[in-house]
């Protein structure tokens, strides 16, 4: 009798085990301490910014019950994500997965550990996307929204699949609307925030505004927008790389930008220092100039 | 296609059956009604001590049958009482491992929210303790589950993936969160209340 029920429940418990030892809590704010993953064996532990209220004083709960001072390396607003570094964590770091094979409806778990022990919520995946940015400029690698509900200090928990796998952090919840932080994202900002003690922003030094462009020309670019510049700053990459006013950005380093979320993206820390093609669109004509992604 | 939910949804259409065997509705005076779960055959029912706001209190079984009931014993604290009934050959509601529950684990509630006999909500352990977040202390533990407590859900069973008896539903914290009193907390509490009650 309720063997599928059975079964599912045990495998939903297992999921628990299975990433519950990498889930960690958060002291770094009064009242209801917050939730962490233990991202890497050399204590890397990585939660929501926005549950990091103070830059000292904090310290972190791991599963096997001690409790360590954290130190803070680094935060990045634009992705809500905050990293901290413990001495001494015996635990295994969280095993991560790719949202590869992952789909609209699957079940998946929030957890979190506010107390001593680790705690669970269950939810479907409500929606799957590609890239987008957040309001305050942070590229995220895939949209990922699910109606897990987060309890009071599940915020900077992982969002586990069924293997048990972490797929995400978890970070805010509006309105039955939970969005999660990719691994892959999480990774990226956890490297860059170690190596450079912060996430790097390329900066060309224009303002644009999307354009059409001239309709002979679309079907050779393949683009229908482009991007004018409307600002050029003295002294700024753009200028040294030969960029005015009045041209049309139509791709950086090989990327079409057709819209102001695209340059963003492009220009999102890797090609910082980097000597980049820009195609443009001048009198007419298109051409290349070589330009140096500096940082903002 | 989906043979795994069509199956999932017969076993859980089944339990839920079995379950409504053993859940009855406790009128108190003019106060309302919440849920109780038939604990002994011999008449024993557990509900919350705030579905007793009376001392006219009418019990009504899921077979239509009906008795008024008597307080065998209370706890504030725990949010608990025992009432009795002049009936007997109740069906009981098999008892589970409460302790064994971990994160994760499937559980199914039932009671009458809004005046609706009967209903079933769904979710997940969230966890078990002593210091849960939101709960009220009275040195045990408490069951803190994810789904959709409503009022009128107070006192009915909390059962596990296989339709036992894990914990009386309590009180809700949030939309989706819930509290339960555990069945070995209910377990302690008889045997302290009633030998006292006999002693």
């Amino acid at each position: 009798m309720a063997s599928v029920i059975e079964g599912l429940s045990n495998e939903l418990a297992e999921m628990v085990e299975a990433a519950g030892p990498a889930v960690v809590r958060v002291e770094g704010r009064r009242r209801i301490p917050a939730s962490g993953i233990l991202w890497s064996e050399d204590g890397i532990v990585v939660t929501a910014h926005h549950v990091v209220k103070r830059d000292d004083r904090l310290s972190v709960g791991l599963a096997d019950e001690t409790q360590l001072e954290a130190e803070l390396v680094g935060r990045d607003p634009t992705t809500d994500l905050a990293v901290l570094r413990v001495d001494g964590a015996k635990l295994p770091p969280a095993a991560t997965a790719d949202l590869e094979d992952l789909s609209v409806g699957h079940l998946v778990l929030a957890l979190g550990r506010p107390g001593r022990t680790v705690q669970a919520t269950l939810g479907i995946v409500s929606a799957l996307g590609t890239s987008w940015q957040t309001a305050a400029g942070g590229t995220i690698d895939r949209y990922l929204q699910t109606d897990v509900v987060m309890y009071p200090g599940f915020s900077g928990g992982p969002l586990v699949d069924a293997s048990g796998k972490v797929l995400g952090l978890n970070t805010s919840a509006l309105r039955g609307v939970s969005l999660s932080i990719p691994s892959a994202t999480v990774g990226r900002v956890v490297e860059s925030i170690i190596s450079h003690g912060r996430v790097q922003r390329g900066y060309l030094g224009v303002g644009v505004q999307p354009v059409n462009l001239p309709e002979a020309l679309v079907e050779e670019l393949g683009q229908e927008t482009g991007l004018i510049l409307i600002s050029v700053e003295p002294g700024s990459p753009a200028e040294d790389g030969g960029l005015t006013l009045g041209d049309t950005l139509l791709s950086v380093h090989g990327e079409p930008v057709r819209r102001l979320d695209e340059l963003m993206s492009q220009l999102s820390g890797d090609l910082v220092g980097e000597e980049v093609i820009v195609r443009i669109l001048r009198g007419g004509g298109v051409r290349e100039q070589k330009v140096t992604v500096g940082e903002r | 296609m989906a043979e795994g939910i069509q199956e999932f949804n017969a076993e859980s259409a089944r339990l839920s059956k079995q379950v409504h065997a053993s859940l009855v509705r406790v009128e108190s005076g003019r106060w309302g009604a919440g849920a109780g779960t038939i604990w002994h055959s011999e008449g024993l029912i557990l509900t919350n001590s705030h579905v007793v706001r009376s001392r006219r209190l009418r019990v009504t079984l899921p077979d239509g049958r009906q008795a008024p009931a008597q307080v065998l014993a209370r706890s504030r604290d725990l949010d608990l009482a025992a009432l009795s009934l002049e009936l007997s050959e109740l069906p009981v509601i098999e008892l589970g491992n409460s302790e064994a529950l971990r994160p994760g684990h499937w559980v199914m509630a039932f009671g009458h929210p809004w005046g609706v006999a009967g209903a079933a909500t769904a979710g997940v352990v969230i966890g078990q303790g002593p210091e849960l977040l939101e709960s009220p202390a009275f040195g045990g533990d408490w069951l803190a589950v994810g789904l959709h407590y409503r009022p009128g859900h107070s006192g009915g069973p909390l059962v596990d993936s296989s339709g036992r008896l894990v914990g009386i539903n309590t009180v809700m914290v949030g939309p989706d969160v819930g509290l339960a009193v555990p069945v070995h907390e209910i377990k302690r509490f008889l045997k302290n209340s009633l030998q006292r009650a006999a002693a």
